[in-house]
């Protein structure tokens, strides 16, 4: 069976180690294509989750508490379709105690829920092979992001968090390039929204840190896997929990920290912030950005348009010959 | 004398007050005529708001508008000041138990725009520091801590995260950002318990898993050790539970307020002055014992008027239940105005209405309470919740109201109607009423004129 999931703190190894086959919604081709007939203020990604959930009837689906959109589209999923719906509290702090012991327990009832949809409980020798190989993927991916194009590797990565696989590139590293280095930041983007890095890229840029949610961000690092023999579930949650770089936990320093270090390695010399209408959570960090790392920051808001439009192209024309 | 209710234009409360003072009114330090507060605090606002005309009327609004002074009086006077933000009724609880502590909800700052009629320009300064005009106006408390000149500078700021509203979370943040340190507490998402899971009753009909509960009732303990540090003395259970049994008195007297007003016949207070009570619950308006006295005199003038059968409201007016506080406190004369009368009412708060377990450990009885929050479970369970007390209060019809760039607004609002309308067949509206809402008065009034007209032609079917 297939489950879905919108979140990449959701564990991932959880699941398919449960025998069942997770799939990140970002690669998914038939995720918000088209014009969604949304009401005010509502996240397009939200929505097109919802969309996408309603219309997998043979899936289960894995909503987060990250924000309060994806909250709320759960509660609308879950009001029609609550067997097959789960939604997976990600605690927003991370120096109390009892953030890992929240984590902890949803990995926990994940796996129940997992059982309900013809899972096996896991057994701590393949956990720790899923994990292993994963570990590997990741590292695989981050090390050919430099012989990729920008929309390549965010390909790569979707396409990882969707069935597992890697293809790893067997082209050298193209030539060091003097195209204008840029991060694009923020949250999710999907297949119908990478053209948006074609077009960064078509105006003389080159993104050298994909931080969005479905880029570089969710790749963790390896989990240490000593304890999994002893505490499967304990050592799946902590992988998860102490390497989740999200915007949405308190305090954010850890994405402060780990986007700082990204940054100054690869010479950014701006930011594109993407972030989704009616995404507050993003949106309140553009000042942050700009004062904590001293660079223009362009924001894009998504709608519910994919592809980007004429106005996203020029503006985002404008920004890089500014930084040229 | 006894004179009827009615509602009074701020021109007509001075010749009031006047008439009052002739005949012996006695007022606490806070007292005094309401047209002071355009002069001290600039709340252009009054001027166009209508106020009820009675005595207890004039304590409410002088003890909201006060605020601001009373705490910067306590922080003279040696006290600790906690600024509490987003749990709506909890913390506070615990901050009053200790003495020599003062909490306040810097939240309350959403409403000086309005206020204000934006003369303090809190929004544009709010949108310089990186928070704009797609956010909540709460926002606005962003700006009044930068500058300084409403409240004063807490002692120590306090915040619930979590299964909260991504607004106030995200502003929080920016709070954190320009220098204000925070101490973050996690509210996790409630969630009916599974099969196999220890569950737990809490207050207004809800139930968590026992697990949920005692990691809240954990996190309240982190909160508790700091606010006993800065109290110079540990909040034990002996004394937080005198805390909650004061904080009962408090919801007591608004429960009974809201019974005796939303199932009087007629409305024998007006819908702001009722609002402005509900508010009361969160922080007792940063003085517990004064809240008290003030709820009781509007408790006592409100069973007077249905004794006597006197409302400020006739009983024609089509009862409505309303979803969200207003950015605009003129919305509520509007709504008076255009023909209704509130009968029921979901702040965003209702956990702070509800008694706070008495026969449990104090912060578990507490923890109990702060995860019945409305905001921090299923929309539907808000709705549930909603259509009982329509029920209860033979609610005509439901607003909800949407608080511009509230994120949760998005999709609450059409999941909360059509729970309603599904149980009850109820005529709903979701409008959005902004800080100033003159601009909007064609549009509004025409949605809810329309929505009465609808609740009317369905007392004649």
């Amino acid at each position: 069976m297939k489950v879905f999931y919108s979140s990449p703190w959701v564990p991932v190894e959880w699941i398919e180690a449960h025998g069942l086959q997770p799939r990140g919604v970002w690669f998914a081709e038939d995720l918000g294509w088209g014009a969604l007939p949304l009401s005010a203020g509502v996240c397009a990604f939200s929505e097109a989750v919802l969309r996408f959930a309603e219309t997998h009837h043979d899936a289960a689906m894995i909503f987060t508490t990250a924000c309060d959109q994806m909250r709320r589209s759960f509660d609308a999923f879950a009001g029609s379709q609550p067997a097959r719906a789960f939604l997976f509290n990600l605690p927003a702090i991370w120096q109390s105690p009892v953030a890992l012991r929240i984590f902890r327990a949803e990995v926990e009832r994940l796996g129940h829920f997992l059982q309900a949809h013809g899972g096996r409980a896991p057994v701590a020798e393949k956990l720790a092979q899923v994990v292993e190989r994963r570990n590997q993927s990741r590292k695989q991916l981050l090390e050919s992001a430099p012989r990729r194009s920008a929309r390549q590797y965010a390909e790569a990565i979707a396409r990882f968090h969707w069935d597992g696989s890697v293809r790893v590139p067997d082209h050298p590293p193209s030539p060091a390039s003097r195209a204008i280095p840029l991060a694009i930041v923020g949250g999710p983007l999907t297949a119908s929204q990478w053209s948006l890095l074609d077009l960064i890229e078509a105006a003389g840029a080159r993104i050298v840190l994909n931080a969005t949610e479905s880029g570089e961000r969710s790749l963790l690092p390896a989990f240490r896997l000593e304890n999994v023999s002893d505490d499967p579930l304990g050592a799946v949650a902590r992988g998860y929990f102490e390497n989740c770089v999200d915007v949405f936990q308190r305090p954010n320093t850890r994405l402060y920290s780990w986007l700082g270090e990204r940054l100054t390695a690869r010479g950014v010399r701006g930011i594109v912030l993407r972030a989704h209408t009616g995404c507050d959570l993003w949106r309140a960090e553009v000042q942050t950005l700009r004062e904590t790392f001293r660079l223009p920051v362009l924001l894009l808001e998504a709608d519910e348009v994919p592809g980007g439009s004429p106005r996203e192209a020029n503006r985002i024309q404008a920004f890089v010959e500014t930084l040229k | 004398m006894n004179i009827a209710p009615r509602k009074l234009s701020l021109a007509e409360w001075d010749d009031r007050y006047a008439q009052l003072t002739r005949a012996g009114l006695k007022e606490p330090a806070y007292g005094g005529p309401l047209r002071r507060h355009i002069a001290r605090e600039s709340d252009l606002r009054l001027q166009h708001l209508r106020f009820d005309n009675s005595p207890a009327a004039l304590r409410l609004w002088n003890f909201l508008l006060t605020e601001n002074e009373r705490l910067h009086q306590a922080r003279a006077g040696g006290e600790k000041i906690v600024g509490t933000m987003k749990d709506l009724g909890t913390v506070p609880v615990m901050a009053y138990s200790l003495p020599g502590v003062r909490a306040f909800y810097p939240d309350g700052a959403w409403w000086t725009p309005c206020l204000m009629e934006c003369s303090d320009r809190l929004l544009q300064q709010a949108e310089a520091l990186g928070i704009d005009a797609s956010f909540c106006p709460v926002r606005a408390m962003v700006a009044a801590f930068q500058n300084g000149e409403h409240f004063p500078p807490p002692d120590l700021l306090i915040c619930s995260t979590g299964a909260v509203c991504d607004d106030f979370s995200a502003i929080a943040q920016r709070l954190a950002t320009l220098g204000h340190s925070i101490l973050w507490w996690e509210m996790p998402r409630r969630r009916q318990p599974d099969p196999h899971e220890a569950s737990c009753a809490l207050p207004g009909n809800l139930f968590a898993p026992q697990v949920q509960v005692d990691w809240v009732r954990e996190e309240l303990q982190r909160v508790a050790q700091s606010l006993g540090e800065l109290a110079g003395q540990p909040l034990d259970d002996q004394t937080l539970a005198d805390g909650i049994q004061k904080a009962n008195e408090v919801r007591r007297l608004l429960q009974a307020l809201r019974t005796t007003v939303y199932s009087a016949p007629g409305a024998p207070l007006p819908a702001l002055e009722m609002l402005v009570a509900e508010m009361l619950a969160i922080h007792f308006c940063s003085d517990r014992g004064e809240a008290i006295a003030v709820l009781g005199e509007l408790l006592a003038e409100a069973e007077k008027r249905v004794r006597q059968k006197q409302f400020i409201i006739g009983a024609d007016a089509v009862r409505i239940f309303w979803v969200n506080p207003v950015a605009d406190l003129r919305a509520m004369n509007l709504l008076e105005d255009w023909g209704g009368r509130i009968c029921g009412s979901d702040y965003m708060f209702t956990h702070a209405l509800d008694l706070i377990p008495d026969n449990l450990p104090p912060l578990e009885a507490l923890a109990r309470t702060a995860l019945a929050d409305p905001m921090v479970g299923s929309t539907t369970e808000r709705a549930a919740r909603i259509v009982r007390e329509c029920r209860d209060f033979h609610a005509e019809a439901v607003v909800v109201s949407r608080i511009p760039g509230a994120s949760h607004c998005a999709r609450e609002g059409a999941i909360i109607r059509e729970v309603v309308q599904k149980a009850l067949g109820l005529p709903t509206i979701e409008l959005e009423i902004p800080p100033v809402c003159d601009a909007m008065l064609p549009t509004l009034g025409s949605r809810v004129q329309a929505l009465i007209e609808t609740a009317r032609a369905r007392r004649k079917s």
